[in-house]
Parts: C-alpha cells; structure tokens; sequence
C-alpha cells in the first residue's frame, strides 16, 4: 500500500523517531530503491532510522495499524534484492543501532547491535586472542545483522562454517511488533527460533540485537598460492587435499580472468598465463601445519602445479589475501556492468561446473571471469557485459539462469551465502519440489501470517 | 492394549513400514482418526519428555535404515532414519571420516533419533551438536504430507532452514524419515588429561585459564558426586579433592603430543596436580563413558532419580554446581563446562520434587541467565509440562503457531513436548 507523504502514518513515525528518524521526501527516498543488486528499483514510501529495540519495535506496531510493510535493511550491501521495498512500504534502516554491547571473553561471545559492522567487530576483538569468525567479502561495509539475515559466508566457511554456526542468539521483533530474545544460552525447551531466523533474510522477524560466539585466534597460519596450467587441475587438486582429510581454514580460486583484472588494477605480481590460481590457507597449532602443507604441496604437484609459493611473512599473507578480496572490485577494469553470480554444488562437481560455465558463456557469447570458494563447492561467476546495450543485457541473464539451472542438476543449490531476496524467486520452484516450498510457506504463514515483513522476497508464492 | 514393549509408551499397536511412502500413509491414516503417534527408533531415549497421556500408534522406523548415498570426497553422508549411530560410524569409518557427535548407546541409537533429540556429550564444545551436521532432511508431517528441507550441500542460503527448524523438535514437527549429514575427518588420536582438585575456587581459576589457553580442546568437563569417585580409568579421586577437570585432546599426533605437554605446564604453573593421561584407545572408553552418563541408571538396577540438563553461561558452570551439591550433597554431575552444559543425576523426595525443581532449582537458574529441562523423570513421578520443560518461554506463541501448521491435530508426540494438546 502506498501512502503520501503527508498522512498520518508519517506524522506518528516522526512523532516516536523525532523529524530526523524519518525521511518521506521523494529526493531522499531515491537513494534506497536498491541495493546491492542494481538491476531492479523500487521506491519506499517512507525510510525510518530507530536508535532501539522498542522503537523498532513501535515502528511495526504503527505499521501495522496502518497496514504498511516493514523493510528492514542494514549497509544495503545485499546482492540479491533482499532490501528491494516492492509494493512501496516502509524501509527501516538498523545502522543507527551500532553500539558493540559487550565483550566477554570468559564466556566466548560478544553482544552486538544489529547496525555494527562485521569489521568494526573484528576490529574491537584485535589483540583479545579471540575473533569473530564468519568474515564474507563484504565486511567493510556489511553490518552484522545483515549477515544474520543472508546466513553470510565467505572464505573461512569450509573450516569454520557460515554465519547461524556463531550465532549464540537472538533479540528480535516480530511480525506482530513483540519483542522476543533467544539464547544466548540454548534451550532445549522449544523449537530452534534462531537457526530459522538466521537467513530468512528479513521475512520472519526483525533482528535487533545478535549474541555472537567467539572463536580463538589460531596459533599460525602458513598461506600458499598455487598456480595451475588448467582449471580442470585446480579443481581437482582442491577435492583430493579433502579426500586426504586436510581441511584447510581456506581454499579461494580465481581463474585467468579475474586475475587479468588484479594485475590491471593492483600490480601484484600474479602471473597472466594461468589458467587458475588457488589461495590456500591453513591455521591451527603449530605442531600440525607443516605436515599438512606439505601434504598440500604434494597433492598440488600431484596436478602438476607449477609452482606453490608460500607466504613467508605477515605482509606476503597479507598480499595474497588482498588480490583476492578486492578481486571483484578490479571487474571494472574488465566491463562497465557486471552480475556477480553466487551457486554452489557438491565439492567434487566443482570441476564440473566450472566447464559447464565457461560452455554457457561461450554459447551465449558472454563473458564470465571465476572467482570460488573451492572448497565448499561455491563459485562465483561474474558475467560481464554492458549494461547500456539491451541484447547483451539480456543474454547475461539467461546465461546466468542456465548456469543456476546447472548447479541445481549437478545437484547443488542457487544460492550458497547471498541469499534468494528477489532475483532468484523464480529458481526456488525449480530447486524445492512443491511439497517443500508449502513446508517454508507454512513457516511464513505462522510468522508473518500477513505477509507485511519484507514482502515479496525469498518464498514465491504471494 | 500391548504389554509395554515401548514403556512409557502406551501403544495401542506398533507399526514398521518399510519406506517414505509407507510411513505418509500410515500418519495420513492416523490424521484422519485423530490418533496420536509416538515415533520409536532406538527406544534409547523414550524417557525423555512427558509420559504420553493418551494411547496411540508406536511408528517404528526399524524398516527405514540404508545408507542412500555416500559421495566421501564430498564428506557428505544420506541415511534413512533408521540407521543406527554405531551402523553409520563404521562406514564413516571405512572412509577415514567421522560424525563427531557424542551418542549414548550408539548401536541402538538412530540417526533419526539424535535428529529429533539433539543430546550433548562431551565433544560438542569444540565440533558442535548434531544441528551442525544436518545439511539436508525428509520428514512427514502431521498430516502426512511429506517434506524436505536443505540438500546435498554444505552452504545453502536458499530458503528457510528446515533442517534447523526440525533438529531437535522431538519429532513433533514431522517423523523424520532421512537425514543428509556433513561429515568430518577422523583424527589422527585423541587423548584425556585429568586432575585433581580441592574445591570449587581451584576449580574455577583453571576453568577461567583455559580461555587463553594454547591448546584447541575438544572437551571441557567436570566431574563431581559419587559417580566419579572411583573410576576404573582414571583412578579413585585424591583425598583431599572433591572434583576432578577431565579435558579432551584430538588431532595428529604431533598436535595431540605437543598439547599434552602444554597443557600439563599451563596446569602446573596454576598449581595442578594429580594428573592422569589416557590416549588413543584407552582415551575412547572415557569419552564414551562421558557421552552415556545421563543415561546410566545408579547401580545398573533400572531404577533411576532425576536427571536435569542445564544450560548456563560458561561461567557460571562452577557456582551451578556448587548449589546443586548444596541441594543434593549425593549428586553426581557432569558439566559440559567449557559449552555450558550440566548434566546432573539428583536423588529427592519424589513428592518434594517438582517443588525443588520450581522453587529453587530454575529460579536459581533464571537469575544466571540460564534453565533446565528435565530428561528422565525419577520413578513413579508424575511432574507437569511446567516441571519438566519450564514454563512457557516468551516466543512460546511463535512456536505453537509453527506447530499447528505442520501437525493441525497436534497427534506427533501428543503432549511430550512444550506445546500442549489441544481438543481435537
């Protein structure tokens, strides 16, 4: 439902968040139509900044009243339109809840407002022994809430797990404008509330504040880069250190592509003529790493590596991991538009699927750069084209559906850590037999039985 | 009525069908009539949760127990339900891989069942319970209707999580009918490092030392009460102590080794003593021992009284098990110290104990931040829904509301659980 400006719902957000908790002119709306997931705008009706848990909770309750949806958005990095306000509605924005609560290592968790940033975090844990473990792409910039929402991941999930494994509980507003708190202690005594509401992606609750679980700091870390004549190799290379019972903490590969973009962009010293390069890491007890890398080393070779480097100080670590976390930064030095694609299939597919994505670039005459967390069986295709011309627009959509379609034959998922939000509704029917998208619908209808907490995302049916 | 093959089951008759399909049918049947149904696997674990008031169908999921898939690079796993825990280990085994959660009765216990329950053992502080291991999963609701939630990979941010929702839900959600596991590798060895000590200050201060420790442990635990006094591994308890720290140590073998010596100085510096080392094979029997304490019944005679699970804040571990000794000097406890959790095995009045239980033991528990279920009811005791589960949590609503939409008659475990029946 759309409402003026002028109405009376607007007067009594202002009138509980004060003039400069909420916005309603046209200009200042503009700016979040979107998120991170360019390709589709909507405009709010009204963009609302509570500073606390009750006033997050009044705004539902007003919103409620008036029959008005309900938002909730965090930086708005969301890749997949998980903060698109369709239908109009009333975004409200968690940044202003960034307070780090409390630290308490004797009990290994941190209590955190929605609004932190995953980094802020990670900088107030430095030099505690301790950290905050789920550390995706976008931590700069990505609050902790918003990982909570998508069940966000990154390159350390094949050792340490994704976001709902450091998630020791929940403070939330319901649909129905209470406000509940789950955990931080586990309570055998009911359903599991928390490991629903990490990655519903906004549609079952609001979260306000999250209770995180801390993880030591490892001893060391040793961090190699190998660097592979084909992908075939690479990837083959990465299933066997598995297969060994190796669990590096990281194992990211980036192809040809994506690395012509880093050396334009960063002038690293990576090599131009490989086909794939892998980041591999390793942290623990000091006792074990060098068994483990040089069983690596071994299994490298064994796919004719042609070179493992290994960082031999902080700052050589450190280096290897800058090219390939600002790696997708540097696309734009390859095209002016890109979509960065998120699937995943079982670890031993990998090598599979990145041929059948190189196939489908080559047939829709795309083209698309790699970028994997290997070891999960996550890739990252980012196709390339120009957003300005139509017909290529439109072939990188259906390239990017026939790749998705792929990772579901393959017997994977459309979505590893970034979530359904909008743009992969449609693939749900084809990923959930009809049987299980009901059972998901069922869990809505109990929680958001009027469909006003973020409509429009995650379930297809209306 | 049969004769108790299930007790405390009333079962009006028990069936075992042989697949999916045979068990929608057979809860579809039961929706229409309105009879309750109470899965059974293992049976290791059916004291757990209020008595069934009402007789109903036993759904035996026996007939449910193959391995359907097992793609090892993945270090992926699908079973039937069925399947037993120690049938399952074996051929993780075969494969160096393992799923490392602690099981008591592991050759009866079913995947299933460990699904639908959640038990925590010792190991779960470093590797997590069975929640973390379930990527995929297939159940039956209440009305029949089959569903399956998550796949066959290990990070899936499609949808809401299912698996999640179901883990632990006492099979009130939806029979479950078959499980996908993520699975790790098997470590190298393992070993047990043990000591002494004098009271609950020295225990604490080591407890408190070990957040910056050096060593990675896989278990934290306190022994205290009767139990440990005399144990056939790690010896009779030292005269002047009253509680024993047990920590667990696995990796390869340099890693255990070189843990084992640091943690025996970190300990000495504090002032430790009396330590015992047990590895490898003879670590096993004690970590087993540590997994099966909840369910060993007092001088193997069957007759049990009252064992609590209770979750704190680490933290909070000591001054919990100081009060529990004050309300049962004869109590023996296991706290899980480093995740939180205590089991403790009590002996009180029958007719004082739902007052105990209410009066001061939650109560005790809330202002720590904590609470307690109640998994095994002393013999011949009748304690409420209140007195076993607690009272109703503020997200009790949500909860109830996610229960009438999965099973509309409310017949899945009919009034085990924390939702109470309904009229139907």
């Amino acid at each position: 439902m759309t409402i003026a400006a002028g109405s009376p719902l607007v007067a009594e957000l202002r009138h509980c968040l004060g003039r400069e908790g909420v916005l309603s002119s046209p200009s200042d709306l503009v700016v979040y139509e979107c998120d991170g997931y360019t390709i589709e705008k909507a405009r709010p009706d009204v963009v609302v900044f509570p500073r606390s848990t009750q006033e997050v909770a009044e705004v539902v309750r007003l919103c409620n009243r008036h029959k008005v949806s309900v938002v909730p958005r965090g930086a708005g990095t969301s890749l997949a339109g998980g903060c698109l306000p369709i239908g109009g509605g009333a975004v409200v924005m968690l940044t202003r809840m960034k307070r780090i609560l409390q630290i308490d290592l004797r009990n290994r968790l941190a209590l955190v407002e929605a609004g932190v940033l995953n980094l802020q975090l990670t900088r107030a844990l430095a030099g505690t022994g301790y950290h905050f473990a789920p550390d995706p792409s976008s931590q700069g910039a990505s609050t902790i809430g918003g990982n909570v929402a998508t069940n966000a991941g990154g390159p350390h999930t094949l050792k340490y797990g994704v976001t709902v494994n450091h998630v020791l509980g929940l403070e939330a507003v319901l649909g129905d404008g209470s406000i509940v708190q789950l955990g931080p202690v586990p309570d055998p005594a009911g359903l599991d509330l928390i490991g629903v509401l990490v990655g519903s992606e906004g549609t079952l609750a609001i979260v306000t504040k999250v209770w995180v679980r801390l993880t030591p700091d490892p001893q060391d870390y040793r961090t190699m880069r190998a660097i592979f004549a084909t992908v075939d190799d690479a990837t083959n290379a990465v299933s066997d250190i598995i297969g060994a019972g190796v669990i590096p903490a990281a194992m990211e590969l980036m192809d040809r592509g994506i690395v012509a973009a880093v050396e334009a962009a960063y002038h690293f010293g990576f090599p131009l003529d490989a086909e794939a390069i892998v980041v591999i890491e390793l942290d623990g007890l000091r006792a074990g790493l060098d068994e483990q890398q040089q069983r690596i080393g071994q299994i490298c070779r064994k796919w004719h590596a042609r070179e493992v480097l290994q960082a031999a100080t902080a700052k050589e670590r450190e280096l290897l991991w800058k090219c390939r976390k600002m790696a997708v930064g540097a696309v734009g030095r390859l095209s002016p538009s890109y979509c960065i694609q998120d699937g995943v299939v079982p670890r031993t597919r990998l090598p599979h699927i990145l041929r059948r994505i190189a196939e489908i670039g080559r047939r829709h005459g795309v083209r698309i750069v790699n970028v994997a967390h290997a070891g999960d069986g996550n890739v990252h295709p980012i196709l390339l084209f120009d957003e300005r011309d139509k017909e290529q627009v439109a072939r990188a959509v259906t390239a990017g559906n026939e790749l998705l379609e792929e990772c579901i034959r393959a017997g994977g998922s459309v979505t590893a850590e970034h979530g359904i939000g909008v743009e992969k509704i449609a693939l749900m029917d084809r990923l959930f037999a009809a049987a299980d998208l009901a059972a998901m619908v069922r869990v809505r209808r109990a929680m958001n039985p009027h469909n006003r907490l973020n409509p429009g995302k995650v379930l297809p049916t209306g | 009525m049969m004769d108790d093959p299930y007790p405390p089951l009333p079962l009006t008759d028990v069936l075992e069908p042989a697949d999916q399909t045979a068990v929608a049918e057979l809860v579809e049947r039961a929706h229409r009539d309105g009879t309750p149904v109470y899965p059974i696997s293992g049976g290791t674990n059916l004291h757990y949760g209020l008595p069934p008031a009402e007789p109903g169908l036993g759904l035996s999921l026996a007939g449910l127990d193959r391995v359907v898939d097992y793609p090892a690079r993945d270090l992926t796993i699908t079973v039937e339900a069925g399947l037993t825990i120690a049938a399952l280990a074996k051929r993780l085994a075969g494969e160096g891989q393992r799923l490392p959660v602690d099981v008591a009765h592991p050759e009866r216990a079913t995947v299933g069942g460990i699904v639908a329950t959640c038990p925590v053992g010792p190991r779960h502080y470093r590797w997590g319970t069975i929640r973390d291991y379930v990527i995929g999963l297939s159940a039956v609701d209440g009305s029949g209707a089959g569903f399956s939630g998550g796949g066959r990979v290990v990070k899936n941010a499609a949808g809401y999580d299912l698996c999640r929702l179901v883990t632990g839900s006492l099979g009130t959600l939806g029979v479950i009918t078959q499980v996908t596991l993520m699975v790790k590798p098997l470590p190298e060895t393992s070993a047990l490092l043990a000591c002494d000590l004098s009271d609950f200050d020295a225990a604490e201060k080591l407890l408190a030392a070990l957040v910056h420790t050096q060593v990675l442990p896989s278990a934290i635990e306190l022994l205290a009460g009767p139990a440990w006094k005399e144990d056939s591994l790690l010896g009779p308890l030292a005269e002047s102590a009253s509680l024993r720290l047990v920590v667990g140590l696995e990796g390869t073998l340099a890693e255990v080794e070189w843990m084992l010596a640091r943690l025996q100085e970190e300990w000495r510096q504090a002032g430790a003593a009396a330590m015992v080392r047990l590895r490898g094979l003879r670590a096993d029997p004690l970590f087993q021992r540590l997994a099966e304490f909840p369910f060993d019944a007092e001088g193997g005679n069957g007759a049990s009284g009252l064992v609590a699970q209770i979750h704190v804040l680490p933290g909070s571990v000591v001054g919990v098990v100081r009060s529990l000794l004050e309300i049962d000097p004869a109590a023996s406890i296991l706290a899980h110290a480093g995740g939180g959790v205590i089991h403790a095995r009590l002996h009180l009045n029958p007719e004082k104990t739902p007052a105990v239980i209410d009066g001061r033991l939650r109560p005790n528990l809330a202002s720590a931040g904590g609470s307690m279920v109640v998994l095994r009811q002393p013999e011949g005791a009748l304690l409420s829904r209140q007195t076993v589960w607690g009272p109703p949590r503020p997200s009790h609503a949500a909860m109830q509301a996610i229960k009438d939409q999965f099973d509309p008659k409310g017949i899945l475990n009919r009034g085990r659980f924390v939702f109470t029946p309904k009229d139907r």
